[in-house]
């Protein structure tokens, strides 16, 4: 039995934490995209300087 | 709409919930806007290094998305809807593996750190620095030819999900050749933009099928869980496989062998699966390559669980007529009775999502590969970056076509996630030993190195030999029935060895 309550806790988790981590991932990530475009952008302008 | 009739025979029937104008009209805006997103950051790649690690600028959200989507394609999910549908909840031990391993790694900077803290941009790259060039050639050899038999079942088991879970029949399958057409255009579409922006577009791709590919999962998760309800799923997997089915160690065809066999794969995969470490290596720092290792590890306990439950769903549904007997096209044909006209087309694009991810980043991480470290000593004198973005866009190129005529044709026997596993241990046992030993072992030197690649491949691939010539019956009965978990144990064990041994046997310089 003791197993079984420990599928049932996983499966809990599992949807928990996934749905949780979507949505701060989804916010989150769309701020690193901006910004390593950003980086990535200025890094290429100064190599034109250059 | 077709709805499904309880007790129709599901390998031959037509009976899906797809409806063209809505959940095609879904799929045809998920496909525009990745296609959108992975052209356009084409302009930002200036430098080989923007194409293979994109300049190593990745933030942690980022390498979260990335690495998850990256790790989750339709093949992921149909080998553990299967182990979930043959095996109930054990099915899902090597998630719980996994996580264990990406945590610990993570949390300790286990030979992450060294390999970062280096700044290469393959492992193979690192050997060079203490076993030599030859070593390093050989690593990628290998790399290579592990990463590429394991990807060859990629695309056909994922047009299988497509066209099953659609409502098509498995005969469908085998006398026309949609199946061929719809994965080779999606391969085309994926190749387009993978060669274009490399490892860049693969990250803004990624994090867009995260999103789609996590919302398709959970959805369908939820809808299974009311659906089916828990405590008939429970009864379904006590009845077919008693304790077996909730305790690996009580399973007979798991029992100490899998376990073991799992844990030595999915602590190599942590450390040295291609795909994986090249979120370490494109991290802006270590700290954030670490990161990206404890706050992922629990997605793979999700993972396997996720997909086990939509197998262990179809269990406890189909009877044997409706999935024809083959256990691998079980829960396409299980979700195809049930997910609604809508839904169905938020899971297709998850899956779409799922698997392009998937591919993009094998593509590019192979031919990163073959690009820095098997192509590197043929090269007379050093490229320009233009001339090195060109080479490894027509070695992306050259991966997608290869795929698509081995994808297509090769005809998986057994048990797909053994499949994997024993390919993928072709380079994961010699490579975890070099990695281990490179970054803590003094003495090991390019003999053990030489000596851990050729034992740690041939294993595998003697078993892969063996079990062509005389089926996998006869190795059974020869071997007993964990004769595959066995060879993996072996060739890590075997690698390893052939590491002391070889390093020790070599006169170390400077001594008489």
């Amino acid at each position: 039995m003791g197993t079984h309550w420990f599928w049932l806790v996983m499966t809990a988790a599992c949807v928990i934490w996934y749905s949780t981590i979507t949505i701060y991932v989804a916010l989150r990530g769309a701020v690193d995209i901006k910004e390593m475009l950003a980086r990535l952008g200025r890094n290429g302008e100064d190599a034109g300087a250059e | 709409m077709r709805a499904a009739s309880p007790g129709h025979d599901g390998a031959s029937q037509h009976m899906g919930h797809f409806s063209w104008p809505i959940d095609g009209g879904i799929i045809g805006l998920y496909l525009l806007a990745t296609m959108i997103a992975g052209i356009g950051v084409r302009r930002y790649v200036g430098k080989v290094e923007h194409f293979l690690v994109a300049g190593r600028e990745m933030n942690l959200y980022l390498g979260i998305a990335s690495l998850a989507a990256t790790e989750f394609g339709i093949v992921t999910c149909m080998y553990t809807a299967q182990n979930g549908f043959e095996k109930g909840f054990s099915g899902a031990t090597p998630g719980l593996l996994n996580a264990a391993a990406m945590f610990l790694v993570g949390i300790t900077g286990f030979c992450v750190k060294p390999l970062r803290d280096s700044g290469v941009m393959t492992i193979p790259e690192l050997f060079d620095k203490r076993f030599g060039k030859n070593v390093r050639w050989l690593a990628g050899v290998v790399i290579v030819l592990g990463g590429l038999l394991n990807m060859g079942v990629f695309l056909r088991t994922g047009g299988e999900f497509l066209v099953l879970v659609c409502g098509f029949s498995s005969d469908y399958i085998r006398n026309t050749h949609y199946l061929e057409i719809t994965m080779t255009v999606l391969l085309l579409s994926v190749m387009l933009y993978t060669v274009l922006g490399g490892m860049l577009s693969v990250l803004v791709t990624d994090f867009l099928q995260f999103i789609v590919m996590s919302v398709g999962l959970i959805a369908v998760t939820i809808l299974v869980l009311v659906n089916v309800g828990w405590s008939r799923m429970m009864t379904a997997v006590e009845a077919h496989y008693g304790e077996g089915g909730f305790n690996p160690f009580a399973n007979e065809d798991m029992g100490v062998p899998y376990v073991l066999f799992n844990l030595l794969i999915t602590f190599a995969a942590v450390l040295t699966w291609q795909t994986t470490i090249q979120r370490v290596l494109a991290a802006k720092d270590t700290k954030t390559g670490r990161q990206v290792y404890t706050r992922t590890s629990f997605f793979f306990v999700c993972r396997f669980l996720i997909p086990a439950l939509w197998g262990i769903g179809a269990l406890a549904v189909l009877t044997p007529e409706q999935y024809g007997g083959n256990t691998l096209y079980a829960m396409p044909i299980f979700l195809g009775t049930f997910v609604p006209i809508g839904l169905m087309g938020v899971l297709i694009a998850a899956m779409l999502a799922a698997d392009m991810s998937t591919d993009s980043s094998y593509m590019l991480t192979w031919g990163g590969i073959i690009y820095n470290d098997i192509l590197a000593p043929f090269r007379k004198r050093v490229h320009s970056d233009k001339q090195g973005i060109l080479w490894n866009r027509c070695i992306v190129a050259c991966i997608g076509i290869f795929l698509m005529i081995w994808g297509l044709w090769y005809k998986l026997e057994g048990d797909l996630w053994t499949y994997l596993g024993v390919t993928g241990t072709i380079y994961l046992s010699s490579m975890s030993v070099l990695l281990i030993a490179c970054c803590y072992w003094k003495r090991a030197n390019d003999w053990g190195a030489y000596g851990a690649i050729i034992c740690g491949a041939a294993v595998p691939v003697l078993f892969l030999v063996l079990e062509i010539a005389w089926g996998k019956p006869a190795l059974v009965d020869l071997f007993g029935k964990h004769v595959a978990y066995w060879s993996g144990i072996s060739a890590y064990a075997i690698a390893a060895l052939a590491m002391i041994a070889g390093s020790l046997l070599k006169p170390q310089q400077g001594r008489a």
